[in-house]
């Protein structure tokens, strides 16, 4: 789809930023309403439901969580928060209740932009977002909450990990044991970060498998294919947990 | 020397005072009552003697000296009479037993002309032996061969016959000497048992206490107040202590949200002023501008981060450090700096991830500001883990190095508004080596030539 025909809906009690962002998002092509709060939102979507929403997390009367859980819970809409704290708690909090994807203010205007469109694409392709985000993987031992983007090793150690080091991952575990040529993988992967991937996957694969495998210098988890790809040679089971 | 061994707890201090007390009390009360049997079991050794002296006379023993060897003498062995004194050659007098004995008889009307009082083992005195040889049970329940008797011999004024009487010496009044051993033997079990068990009401709530205040970081950690319990001055304190660690996790508490607000305040205009300069048609004029919002942005993270690093939010994690510090490194890379991943290890330990990173990042920064180039690398050292952090800038004076970790300070070579930052880096990262309990170091590489080639930052984290 075309950003012409992007409907979004920008809540943010702070009309300083919420204006020069809504006319940011027009001159990129994007159809903005605005809302000051949670209240005037929820009557925007009567009239009109878009296709995204921007979401501050602190705002005056009902927050920007609680709106959020209503509207994941009743209309699957994507939401992107604005938030002014950038710890990992917010993060998970914003992610577990159903939020898509976050940025933390101030941020780059054109970063936005692009997250956006990864939320879109994302949303597209999947039918509606958040379809099976929740669900875990379990390979070899090793386990990844995708919420929390949480890698953990057979000892149930932490495994610090980049955002596209989780994007590959997840292309792989969400294929294991399939051939994935660079350039499949790319698109897959192409995020947020796209600029990261301007580099080579195989820099990305690399740095995936110091952190994964026993001897990096002589991968089993992560299997160079000749022909140009990677494989991940292990099951892969995926479940969504009871109690986390 | 000696402090080294006395108690330092109170229940110790208590305990050993009130011992050393007992000890000093029962002691003289030892030595007087010692004295007193003594001087009893004098007085009964020269009535006894007297008794026999004064006695005596009117009972006949028809004992002599020339006859006593073949006679039957079945009577009781009490007396002699003879013409010599008693005293044998190398034995002394008792003067001071002479002197009570002489006062006795002379308070009963006794004339006395001379008056000898020696003492002997009861092996050498002839007269006993004879006596015991003869026989008789009466004889030798009263007479040990062993042991020693004291004899008195008395002539009365204008006679030429000497009174001997024989009374076995006293033995040492032991048997009181065990009493009072026992008497303070079972005083101490008494008197220290009680007072360990009423102590133990007033040190035990302390330690728990100490224990809550050693513990206590503010953090409202769901634990519930303490409980107040032993005497009523203990009670007391542990309530002074419940209130304020309330009102001190109040106070916290009123900083966090506070904090929360000057940031959510302050990156909501800096937000609206990013996209503002999205409109600044200069390209140059544009980066510079968000560069400048960048470095306000990045301040402000360091303040409000110092704030909280004392109190952090989040849980320790098991966490691989070496990945943590790769994914630092790779985002240094990605954005083309000069850092290399030297040397690591896998190591994994409990930390907050979020902040270490940002220690981290803290570090690489720093070095590649002043140094140009980061060299970071993690290896295991005896119990610790050891991140460092090489540049190979100008170094720090060594008379400053120690400052460069207090708020605010930086390096005078360097202090200039283009380098940015508002010198909270290093504080932060100390700050949050100290949150992990582990340590930051600063120290100036120096080459072969002695001179400075560079900065080396480690952060020591305990295994």
């Amino acid at each position: 789809m075309s950003d012409s025909s992007v409907r979004v809906l920008l809540v943010d009690d702070e009309a300083s930023l919420r204006e020069p962002l809504a006319d940011y998002l027009s001159r990129q092509g994007f159809a903005v309403r605005q809302a000051s709060d949670a209240a005037k939102a929820r009557s925007a979507l009567l009239e009109e439901v878009p296709d995204l929403i921007l979401l501050d997390i602190m705002m005056p009367g009902e927050d920007g969580i609680s709106l959020c859980r209503h509207l994941v819970e009743s209309r699957k809409l994507p939401v992107i928060f604005l938030t002014a704290k950038g710890e990992a708690m917010d993060r998970i909090v914003g992610l577990e209740i159903g939020a898509d994807d976050y940025v933390v203010k101030p941020f780059e205007p054109r970063e936005l932009v692009a997250r956006i469109r990864s939320v879109l694409r994302r949303a597209g392709k999947n039918g509606a977002a958040q379809t099976d985000t929740e669900a875990h993987y379990e390979f070899e031992g090793w386990h990844l909450d995708p919420l929390k983007r949480r890698l953990t090793d057979p000892e149930g150690t932490v495994v610090p990990i980049s955002s596209a080091e989780f994007r590959l991952l997840v292309a792989l575990l969400d294929h294991p044991q399939q051939v994935m040529d660079r350039d499949r993988l790319l698109d897959m992967v192409q995020g947020r970060e796209a600029h990261l991937f301007d580099r080579a996957v195989d820099n990305q694969i690399s740095r995936l498998r110091r952190k994964v495998e026993v001897d990096s210098r002589d991968p089993k988890l992560i299997q160079t294919v000749w022909g140009g790809g990677y494989m991940l040679a292990a099951e892969v089971k995926r479940f969504v947990p009871v109690t986390d | 020397m000696i402090r080294r061994f006395l108690p330092r707890s109170l229940l110790g201090q208590m305990l050993l005072s009130v011992a050393l007390a007992l000890l000093v009390a029962q002691s003289i009360s030892l030595v007087l009552r010692y004295q007193a049997e003594e001087r009893r079991i004098e007085n009964g050794l020269v009535n006894e003697l007297a008794f026999q002296l004064v006695a005596d006379p009117r009972i006949e023993f028809a004992t002599r000296d020339d006859q006593r060897a073949d006679r039957q003498e079945r009577r009781r062995l009490r007396i002699e009479r003879a013409l010599e004194s008693p005293q044998l050659q190398g034995e002394s007098r008792n003067r001071e037993r002479e002197r009570a004995l002489h006062q006795v008889l002379e308070s009963q009307g006794v004339a006395v002309s001379e008056l000898v009082v020696i003492s002997r083992e009861v092996s050498r005195d002839r007269y006993i032996m004879d006596g015991l040889r003869r026989g008789g049970r009466f004889l030798r329940n009263r007479w040990d061969p062993g042991g020693e008797l004291v004899v008195a011999g008395m002539k009365r004024a204008g006679e030429d016959q000497w009174l001997i009487a024989r009374a076995p010496r006293p033995e040492r009044p032991r048997s009181t000497m065990v009493g009072i051993i026992m008497q303070t033997l079972i005083l101490y079990l008494v008197m220290v048992g009680g007072l360990y068990l009423l102590l133990r009401r007033i040190t035990r709530p302390l330690a728990a206490l100490t224990r809550r205040v050693e513990r206590f970081g503010g953090v409202a950690d769901g634990a519930p107040p303490m409980e107040p319990s032993g005497p009523e001055d203990t009670r007391r304190l542990i309530t002074a202590h419940n209130a304020m660690e309330a009102r001190i996790a109040g106070l916290l508490d009123e900083k966090d949200v506070m904090l929360g607000a000057i940031g959510h305040d302050l990156k909501t205009p800096l937000a609206a002023l990013r996209v503002r300069i999205e409109s600044v048609d200069d390209e140059a004029e544009r980066a510079k501008m968000a560069a400048t919002i960048e470095d306000i942005t990045h301040s402000l993270d360091d303040i409000l981060s110092l704030a909280r690093v004392g109190r952090p939010s989040d849980p320790l994690e098991r966490t691989e450090l070496s990945a943590l510090i790769a994914s630092v490194v790779d985002e240094y890379e990605d954005m083309g700096e000069d850092v290399a991943l030297g040397e690591t290890e896998r190591v994994a330990l409990p930390v907050r991830a979020t902040w270490l990173r940002r220690a981290i990042r803290n570090l690489v920064g720093n070095a590649l500001r002043y140094g140009s180039e980061a060299r970071i690398s993690l290896t295991r050292e005896n119990d610790q883990a050891v991140i460092r952090i090489a540049d190979a800038g100008p170094g720090i004076p060594e008379d400053q190095i120690a400052h460069m970790t207090e708020p605010f300070t930086r390096g005078e070579t360097s202090r200039s508004r283009e380098t940015g930052g508002a010198g909270l880096g290093l504080t932060l990262a100390r700050a949050i080596a100290e949150q992990h309990g582990g340590t930051l170091v600063l120290s100036n590489v120096n080459g072969e030539d002695g001179a400075i080639v560079g900065l080396l930052a480690e952060i020591r984290l305990p295994l």
